[in-house]
């Protein structure tokens, strides 16, 4: 009798333990989802934005989050983009709703999104007229490589990935460590003079407060407009003044004549002859969207700077 | 009304553009029945006295009276019930029909919210026919000869039923036997609707024919007033208009001509 | 449209038929707006089929994405362009009567200037001082063009006179003064620069029902105001001493006109931005097919602008979908041949 009654209590409880495993096992991802969502997040424009359970169908209004999105694996369930969104290939195959500003609002609307992704800036007032519609909106507006890291970090979270977004962001700290802790043995003098300009009959360069400086500067780099505010627009005796060691040229998707053609435009600058990245040919052309997109692809950006700058290249 | 009340009755009347005097000491009475011809060099002011009858512009000293009434007491409105004036030349901007710019001359009768009436389009129509412009009242103006629009114009001054009717040389683009027309024309208006005619003249031999009295203005001045015998003479015309002329008789009225 | 019989005597002025007549003409007007707004309605990024249409409008349906792209998108701009249409139009034409001026647009007394100074400030405000200030926009503009009203009222008055060339010049005057500073404006400006332009060429994108209600009543009480002088209007086309003869009274009629005209330009510019063309060559194809009287012109010319903003606005926002192409730059692309048609026709035939 003892032996049959110790029999079926243990029965009973490895039923119990296996029930009990089988509904863990069950619900480990719902577990988890439930514990995600509803979630209500702040962004970048002050205003909370309350998702109830993991967007299906979303649109990326600016290539950096489109980006974003690539690199976090949801590029399934991206149902729009802009026309500029073009890294990588694969954004061919999505739908395009037209310029980053104005936003085509018929477009939008007609995709039926669960989530739509703005960058802020010109977007803005168009917003507030999508979210009186019912969608929900999350602006992702970054201006230096903390605040893109933030802005991929609350995307994870708005759409359910927030453990790979927590990986992918150490994977990219890990690079950026990398250089930082290299470029911390350099003196200061061994910094090269770095001056970025584009279109050379109006030369506008970036400033402090962009993203290309920050690059420039954690890559070991003294910027020589580093002293004005934003993309300004400088005047060429600027150039000749600081003769920077090293010219940058941020081009977008230009052939080797167009180029050759700047770099020829550069070197017969007049008044520039003195330069010493014209005396060395220390001229670079360089992949724009790797500069100007806060997405994942600037720290390719800080690594290719910091290869041109350590003379790599 | 006593027939000897002056309709227009301008008594010491000065008018000058800022610095520039143009009209001194103007007094002139008009009786029911004249057909008043304001005639002069170029300059005297001829036209500046007719805008000071019409309203058009205000004079700084003396007084302008019309039945009796100062002009200045009369709203915009009701002084276009009174009187009308066909211009010398006039530009209209777009090609409206004879018939409707005729038409015009009803706008001072027609009330806003009731819209005109079957009587408005009579009487345009009825001043058509009198200044023999009705075949061409579906034309533009744009489209028809400077004669026929004076006509129009001046079917548009009898539309708009005046009591005092005012030309301003009406007879320049006219061939002669509209100009015959024309004064007969006046003259019936004279005697049917209107109650007097006053006109500037350049053509002094027109000015003697109409007018049953001349106003010879010289320098913004009045040199001298009265029947055609009187003003056109030898002595006044070399004095006023400082040149030769051979003053005859008409062959068959008694009026003075002017020949050259 | 000959509206009047000719060998007739007894009816040379088609009494009382002409009335009739008009009326006939101002019904089939509003239908052709009606017709034309709902092939509008079927464009745009996407084809929404008319069945589709109408069963959306029967049942006010806002739950589906359609329904909302009709119901808050679409109707809206449709409504937006019919009103500014007929605003720039009617104005137009009252503004080429009261000027005698058959080049005279509803921007030449300098409303416009003052509202795109109004809002290129508000823009450059926004990124000086970052606050968030594109839902005051059309405040500024507003504004703006009310200072410009100002002053052109005031450098054109001379002691309680308002003569008519002293008006245009004053309103050239403010015209080019207020486009000198817009220029600076721009030239100082950095990203700004963007914004700016896309509200000086015109949009309507932002339309929506609160804005509509805002323009709604000025715009149907200026118009209404503005066809009530009609009479008065055509007196003045035969000169301001002849108009003074027949009674009006011109220097009132002027400002009136131009405070009217000037209102209802400045509400409706504030919310889309200067839309050319428009007023300058819709009262002419108005008077072609009317004829020049004001009574009958100046409505044909609000339903014909408010027609024509239609069409243009649904070219607009389909031909390059999903981009769109700012609205200015299709009447502009429509009104300029249009009008230089025009022209060619008058000189050959000297028609109207």
């Amino acid at each position: 009798m003892k032996m049959n009654q110790l029999k079926s209590i243990s029965i009973s409880m490895i039923k119990i333990v296996l029930v009990i495993l089988f509904f863990s096992i069950i619900n480990t991802s719902g577990f988890s989802q439930q514990n995600l969502f509803p979630v209500t997040l702040t962004d970048d424009s002050g205003a909370d934005v309350t998702l109830n359970e993991a967007p299906e169908r979303i649109i990326s209004a600016a290539p950096s989050n489109t980006e974003i999105i690539f690199a976090l694996g949801l590029e399934d369930k991206l149902v729009g983009k802009s026309e500029f969104c073009n890294f990588p290939e694969e954004t061919k195959n999505i739908e395009s709703i037209g310029k980053m500003s104005p936003l085509n609002l018929e477009k939008i609307v007609s995709l039926d999104p669960d989530l739509i992704l703005s960058y802020g800036g010109f977007q803005l007032k168009d917003i507030p007229r999508l979210r009186e519609l019912g969608f929900k909106v999350l602006v992702v507006q970054s201006e230096s490589l903390q605040e893109m890291i933030q802005g991929m970090q609350l995307i994870a979270t708005a759409c359910g990935v927030p453990q790979k977004g927590s990986d992918l962001i150490s994977r990219l700290q890990e690079r950026i460590n990398h250089i930082t802790s290299n470029i911390k043995k350099l003196s200061h003098e061994k910094q090269p003079n770095v001056f970025v300009g584009s279109n050379f009959d109006t030369i506008y360069s970036p400033g402090a407060g962009t993203l290309f400086h920050e690059l420039i500067t954690l890559a070991g780099g003294q910027n020589i407009v580093g002293h004005l505010q934003g993309w300004a627009k400088i005047n060429p005796e600027l150039v000749a003044q600081k003769e920077p060691d090293i010219i940058i040229i941020p081009s977008g998707i230009m052939n080797p004549e167009e180029i050759s053609k700047i770099k020829q435009d550069i070197i017969t600058h007049p008044g520039w002859s003195h330069v010493p990245a014209i005396k060395h040919n220390r001229i670079y052309a360089v992949n724009e969207d790797l500069f100007y997109r806060a997405g994942p692809r600037l720290v390719d950006g800080l690594e290719l700077l910091y290869e041109i700058f350590t003379g790599k290249k | 009304m006593n027939i000897k009340e002056p309709i227009v009755s301008l008594n010491k009347v000065n008018f000058s553009y800022g610095q520039q005097s143009v009209l001194q000491d103007i007094d002139l009475s008009v009786f029911p029945g004249d057909f008043i011809g304001i005639i002069g060099p170029n300059g005297s002011g001829k036209t500046t006295l007719l805008k000071l009858i019409s309203g058009i512009l205000r004079p700084q000293s003396g007084n302008i009276q019309l039945f009796n009434q100062d002009i200045s007491m009369i709203s915009r409105k009701k002084l276009a019930k009174i009187i009308s004036v066909v211009p010398q030349d006039s530009f209209v901007t777009y090609n409206y029909k004879v018939k409707e710019i005729v038409f015009m001359g009803r706008i001072p009768y027609i009330n806003q919210w009731q819209g005109e009436t079957i009587s408005d389009y009579r009487i345009s129509r009825n001043a058509m026919k009198k200044t023999d412009s009705f075949c061409h009242a579906e034309k533009g103006i744009h489209q028809i000869s400077g004669g026929e629009m004076q006509r129009v114009y001046i079917a548009r001054a009898l539309a708009q039923s005046p009591k005092i009717l005012m030309l301003d040389e009406f007879a320049s683009h006219l061939d002669l036997n509209y100009k015959y027309e024309m004064i007969r024309i006046l003259k019936d208006t004279l005697r049917e609707e209107v109650n007097c005619i006053i006109s500037v003249f350049h053509d002094l031999n027109l000015a003697s024919f109409c007018a049953n009295r001349l106003i010879l203005l010289d320098k913004g001045k009045i040199e001298i007033s009265g029947t055609p015998q009187q003003v056109i003479n030898n002595e006044n015309i070399k004095k006023v208009y400082r040149s030769k002329a051979h003053i005859i008789q008409h062959p068959e009225l008694a009026i003075p001509q002017v020949i050259m | 449209m000959k509206y009047l019989p000719e060998k007739n005597n007894k009816n040379l002025y088609g009494y009382p038929n002409w009335r009739y007549k008009a009326f006939f003409v101002l019904i089939f007007g509003f239908l052709s707006i009606l017709i034309v707004g709902f092939i509008g309605l079927n464009f745009g990024t996407i084809s929404i089929q008319p069945e589709k249409i109408l069963s959306i409008f029967w049942h006010h349906e806002t739950d589906n994405s359609l329904g909302l792209i009709i119901w808050e998108l679409r109707i809206p701009r449709l409504i937006m362009a019919m009103l500014t249409g007929m605003t720039l139009a009617g104005v137009g034409g009252a503004f080429q009567g009261i000027l005698r001026n058959p080049l005279a647009d509803p921007y030449i007394l300098g409303v416009s200037a003052g509202a795109a100074l109004g809002a290129c400030t508000g823009i450059a405000l926004q990124y000086t001082t970052g606050l968030y200030l594109m839902n005051f926009l059309p405040v500024f503009a507003l504004v703006g063009s009310f200072v410009s009203i100002l002053m052109v009222y005031l450098l054109s008055r001379k002691k309680s006179h308002l003569p008519m060339t002293d008006l245009l010049l004053a309103g050239v005057a403010v015209n080019f003064f207020f486009s000198a500073l817009i220029t600076l404006l721009l030239a100082v400006s950095n990203r700004e620069i963007h914004s700016m332009i896309f509200w000086l060429m015109g949009d309507l994108s932002n339309a929506n029902w609160q804005k509509i209600s805002l323009v709604t009543l000025p715009v149907f009480m200026g118009s209404f105001l503005l066809i009530f002088s009609s009479l008065e209007l055509n007196a003045m086309a035969l000169g301001e001493e002849e108009a003074l003869h027949l009674g009006i009274q011109t220097e009132k009629l002027r400002l009136k006109i131009f405070l009217i005209g000037s209102i209802m330009i400045a509400v409706v510019v504030s919310f889309t931005g200067l839309i050319g063309f428009v007023g300058l060559v819709i009262p002419h194809i108005a008077r072609l097919l009317v004829g020049p009287d004001h009574r009958i012109m100046l409505p044909v010319s609000a339903l014909i602008g408010a027609a024509f903003l239609i069409i243009c606005d649904t070219i607009a926002r389909t031909i390059l979908a999903p981009t769109e192409i700012p609205i200015g730059a299709i009447t502009a692309i429509i009104g300029a041949p249009l009008f230089i048609h025009l022209l060619k026709r008058r000189n050959d035939n000297n028609e109207y």
